[in-house]
């Protein structure tokens, strides 16, 4: 989704919009994924400020899961469009 | 969210780069004051269950504080990881 160039017929305006779009799409992923890998990943009893060894593998590994769902989906969401009720 | 965004827009004419200079700036601030609001609510549900007392204790506190560096310290490490895969999506497109 990322195109420097503007196709023609799109105007400034809209290519502005879609920008600030995908922007806040791209921030909105960044937030929930780091909600969920937390959830799953980090002791809640806090028993240090520092990330142990199992918990920064978890994080980069469910990083690079939530990702591959991410693809998975937009993929499923821009080939079939919405399923049959 | 950081200004490898405006890495893209060396193309630009100077209205458009200053534009969207203003967009990705107001986009960090908005995010920073959610972040800000959602750490204070994640690390008060996990941290503080007793109300005999108005004031935090020092156990709270100190839960509060560990709760808030790992998050932030996980944030890091999360921006690191996603800022891999984006430029590897960037490359296989």
């Amino acid at each position: 989704m990322a195109a420097n160039n503007t196709p023609a017929g799109i105007d400034k305006e809209q290519a502005f919009g879609m920008a600030e779009t995908e922007m806040e799409y791209r921030v909105e992923l960044f937030n929930r994924l780091a909600q969920t890998c937390f959830n799953k990943c980090v002791d809640k009893r806090y028993k240090e400020s520092e990330l142990n060894m199992g918990e920064n593998s978890c994080i980069d590994r469910c990083v690079s899961k939530y990702w591959q769902v991410n693809g998975m989906i937009g993929q499923m969401l821009s080939a079939g469009g919405r399923p049959p009720i | 969210m950081d200004k490898n965004m405006l890495a893209g827009l060396e193309g630009l004419p100077e209205e458009d780069k200053i534009r969207m200079s203003a967009m990705i700036d107001h986009l960090q601030l908005r995010d920073s004051l959610r972040m800000y609001n959602s750490l204070v609510e994640r690390c008060f549900t996990d941290c503080v269950d007793n109300f005999t007392r108005k004031t935090l204790q020092k156990q709270e506190e100190t839960c509060v504080t560990r709760c808030a560096e790992k998050f932030l310290k996980h944030s890091m490490r999360v921006g690191l990881r996603f800022a891999e895969l984006n430029s590897q999506a960037a490359t296989q497109d």
